[in-house]
């Protein structure tokens, strides 16, 4: 049985995959559909959704399509949560390697660094180092990278503790190799898996994360995003509030299925792994 | 507060006196004030220091109007709109070197100490003149203040200081503040500062960082039978959204300021028992200004500015962003002002083809992307409507071809940005009119003020007849003469525009309809409630 049609009877997996699949639609046509800017004016204020069907979900307090902002507002929330899952992913992945499989001090300085970042919640980091720094992309998706990247590590480091000690890695060393070398290119990539199941998790964190920075005012106010639409629409919750619920329950349902294909995916390896 | 109980006989009852209420608002209107009772309101701010004298700002006034007075309260329709408080009369000499005050008598301080002529002397030398915000710019050529008796303080200017200029600033810079208290040690770390003691009609109770200040009913005020009100609580509520669950939930009787959202008036006026009002801030007008960094090459380019002014629809921002509860700006003095506002000066109407022209002219051409230049715009953060005016202007300039970036502070950070760094090419700010153009809107255009000085032109903007007309109208003694110059910089600024003026707005107040007495003077949240009563 191939792993994708283990993958297909998982119902929840298959809802996961289909929303994300959505998702990724949505953040590609977005300047398909919605052409030019997503913030320009486009109708009356404060429109209801269902009421005009050129603008089907209707209008912010500005006169903005609110279905143009949810859908160039997928683009920022994928895009600022691969990206933070990514970099975290990478310094994590780097970071327990280098501990794992050095060891002694390097393992001491490093782990506990790790430590320190872990002790701070990763919200309240990312939160001091955007008003800091300023809020732009690249500083969010940094920031949100920066609280992110323990858990990676710390799984690491466990794995290539393991796999240091297996035979082929022996062989390297016997052989001459850098030890560098042996680390990134025998130990590394056996020791991926089980850090690239934390991925999904932590895409869901960062997309969460990103959302309560915009909500916060901290996000990049030159682009669209769902936590800035819902502070936006906090202000009129009670005579609009549409314009808070379409980009939660959109929200919801990224992370919702973000984090459902993100489980699918682990527990048919695990599966497959446990079965060979 | 325990003994409640609610039967079906009491509830029908006090619906039926609701339903009889909004069905004739007469009654209990303008009947006499009923004594007693406590005034709990939103507050969405904490100023630490209390003291209006030094910091004459409305955050400061919202509270401290109560305890500390001024020498004179602004008047819906008194003698020049002024309505006498701590001085009965004020006078000034045709050479415009002296204004003689005579004062109210029987008048004590908190502590039961006599308010006299040496207390007026010491706050308008120590504090008004080399302390206060404003009073630095209105009061720099008081000299002396004599005292020939413990009634009369006579201001002596060593320049001619027009009268108009010094009677418009008494509402608000003239806070008298006790000598005795104030002549130890230094000013600015004076206790009372923070617990003020003044002659108001109350006295500062506590306060709790984070919950409430009280204020208590001063039983020795000046006023006849005044203050009506026990207790003034002002609770702090610093979430906007919270305000109006509050007075719907009946735990506050009154939200001034706009602690309301305007988005929330429309629901709120329906709700029974509440009244949304629009009166009692004439005095204190916003104005919803862009602030231009003139140090840009294109924005010094008077062409540009005309074609920026053209790009912005302002009846579209006073119907949008104000949901109407706001006013289309012609210039830097606003519409509702009595003594100075003219019409007659150059306008911008709403005409986007007209400003692509003119940038056109000016030589920014579009480039392949239908971009012209990129600027940075940084709206102030104190307001919603400043933050969403930002949001709306950067689509206006991209129909023009103009690439605006958003850059969000907080409001310390954008002071320094705008003010001190001049890391900007656009700003949205609120600056105040306070009543007289000398007061705080002639600094906004006018050159040669030092770097980090806030609510100043900080934009490099530099014309030298602006000036020249800025310093003739601050000699000019005679009212007409004076007015008349005003008016003259209105034209100049409307058709050089160092800023652009965009809308004009003040607050709402939205009370439980037992408040009586609400807004009856333009300065009325910020005025001393004196006379403030809760009916039933």
């Amino acid at each position: 049985m191939s792993p994708l049609s283990r993958l297909l009877r998982r119902p929840e997996a298959v809802a996961g995959a289909i929303i994300l699949a959505l998702l990724f639609a949505m953040a590609l046509f977005a300047s398909l559909l919605f052409p030019g800017d997503p913030q320009a004016i486009a109708g009356p204020a404060l429109l209801p959704p269902f009421q005009d069907w050129s603008l089907p979900l209707g209008t912010d307090r500005l006169g903005r399509d609110v279905l143009a902002e949810v859908f160039h507002g997928a683009r920022t929330s994928l895009a600022v949560g691969l990206a933070a899952a990514a970099a975290s992913l990478l310094i994590g992945a780097v970071v327990g390697t280098l501990a794992g499989f050095a060891g002694g001090l390097v393992d001491e300085v490093l782990m506990r660094t790790t430590d320190a970042f872990q002790t701070v919640p990763s919200f309240l980091l990312a939160l001091a180092f955007v008003s800091i720094v300023g809020p732009s992309l690249g500083i969010v998706v940094a920031a949100i990278a920066l609280g992110a990247w323990t858990g990676p590590a710390r799984v690491a480091r466990a794995e290539v503790l393991s796999i240091r000690e297996r035979d082929y890695v022996a062989g390297a060393r016997v052989i001459g190799m850098h030890p560098l070398a042996i680390a990134f290119r025998e130990v590394l990539p056996n020791a991926l898996p089980p850090v690239l199941a934390l991925s999904s998790v932590i895409v869901a964190a960062a997309i969460l994360t990103e959302a309560a920075l915009s909500f916060l005012g901290l996000g990049d106010p030159n682009r669209v995003t769902w936590g800035g639409m819902i502070a936006e629409g906090r202000t009129v919750l009670r005579t609009a509030p549409f314009l808070s619920i379409v980009p939660g329950i959109a929200l919801v349902l990224t992370v919702l299925g973000v984090y459902l294909a993100g489980e699918g995916v682990v527990e048919t390896t695990a599966v497959r792994r446990s079965l060979s | 507060m325990s003994d409640f109980t609610i039967s079906r006989r009491t509830l029908l009852s006090g619906s039926a006196l609701l339903l009889a209420s909004t069905a004739m608002p007469a009654i209990g209107w303008g009947q006499t004030p009923k004594k007693g009772g406590r005034l709990v309101l939103a507050a969405d701010s904490e100023p630490r220091n209390l003291n209006p004298a030094i910091v004459a700002s409305n955050g400061v006034f919202f509270i401290s109007s109560k305890i500390v007075e001024t020498l004179a309260e602004a008047s819906f329709d008194g003698k020049d709109g002024l309505e006498p408080r701590l001085a009965l009369s004020w006078e000034g000499a045709a050479d415009g070197l002296s204004v003689t005050f005579k004062l109210r008598d029987g008048v004590k301080w908190h502590d039961g100490k006599p308010f006299t002529s040496a207390d007026v002397a010491f706050s308008a030398l120590q504090i008004w003149k080399p302390l206060q915000n404003l009073g630095r710019t209105v009061f720099k050529d008081l000299a002396s203040v004599d005292t020939p008796d413990d009634l009369t303080a006579v201001f002596k200017f060593a320049k001619p200081t027009p009268f108009q200029l010094i009677r418009n600033a008494l509402p608000a810079l003239s806070s008298v503040v006790p000598k005795h208290i104030y002549e130890v040690g230094k000013i600015e770390d004076n206790p009372a500062n923070n617990a003020p003691i003044g002659t108001g009609p109350f006295k500062f109770g506590e306060y709790k960082a984070g919950q409430y200040y009280k204020l208590t009913r001063n039983a020795d005020y000046w006023g006849k039978d005044e203050p009506y009100l026990d207790e003034i609580i002002y609770q702090v509520l610093p979430d906007r959204t919270s305000a109006a669950a509050a007075l719907e939930a009946e735990e506050i009787q009154l939200a001034a300021f706009s602690a309301v959202p305007l988005a929330d008036l429309d629901r709120i006026s329906k709700v029974p028992g509440l009244k949304v009002i629009s009166k009692g801030y004439e005095g204190l007008t916003y104005q919803l200004v862009v602030e231009i960094n003139h140090r840009r090459k294109e924005l010094a380019d008077l062409n540009v500015r005309q074609a920026i002014a053209h790009a912005i629809d302002k009846d579209f921002v006073v119907k949008t962003v104000f949901l109407g509860y706001a006013a289309i700006a012609t210039g830097p003095v606003p519409k509702n002002d009595p003594q100075f506002y003219t019409a007659d000066v150059p306008t911008y109407p709403f005409d986007v083809a007209k400003a692509n022209d003119l940038l056109d002219e000016a030589g920014y051409i579009r480039a392949d992307d239908g971009k012209r230049f990129a600027l940075r715009l940084l709206p102030a953060p104190y307001f919603n409507e400043t933050k969403q005016f930002g949001d709306y202007l950067r689509q206006a300039l991209a129909a023009i071809g103009i690439d605006a970036e958003i850059v969000n502070n907080d409001s310390a950070a954008h002071i320094k940005a705008v003010y001190t760094d001049h890391t900007f090419d656009l700003a949205v700010g609120p600056p105040v009119f306070r009543g007289d153009p000398a007061i705080s809107t002639t600094i906004l255009v006018q050159s040669g003020i030092p770097d980090g000085v806030p609510f100043s032109n900080q934009g490099g903007y530099k014309n030298e007849a602006l000036d020249a007309l800025i310093a003739k109208a601050s000699e000019t003694l005679d009212t007409t003469a004076r007015t008349g110059l005003y008016k003259e910089f209105q034209k100049q600024v409307a058709a050089d525009l160092p800023l652009i003026n965009v809308s004009e707005w003040s607050f709402i107040s939205v009370a439980r309809d037992t408040v009586g007495n609400i807004a009856n003077n333009p300065r009325w949240a910020v005025s001393n409630w004196a006379d403030t009563y809760l009916a039933g």
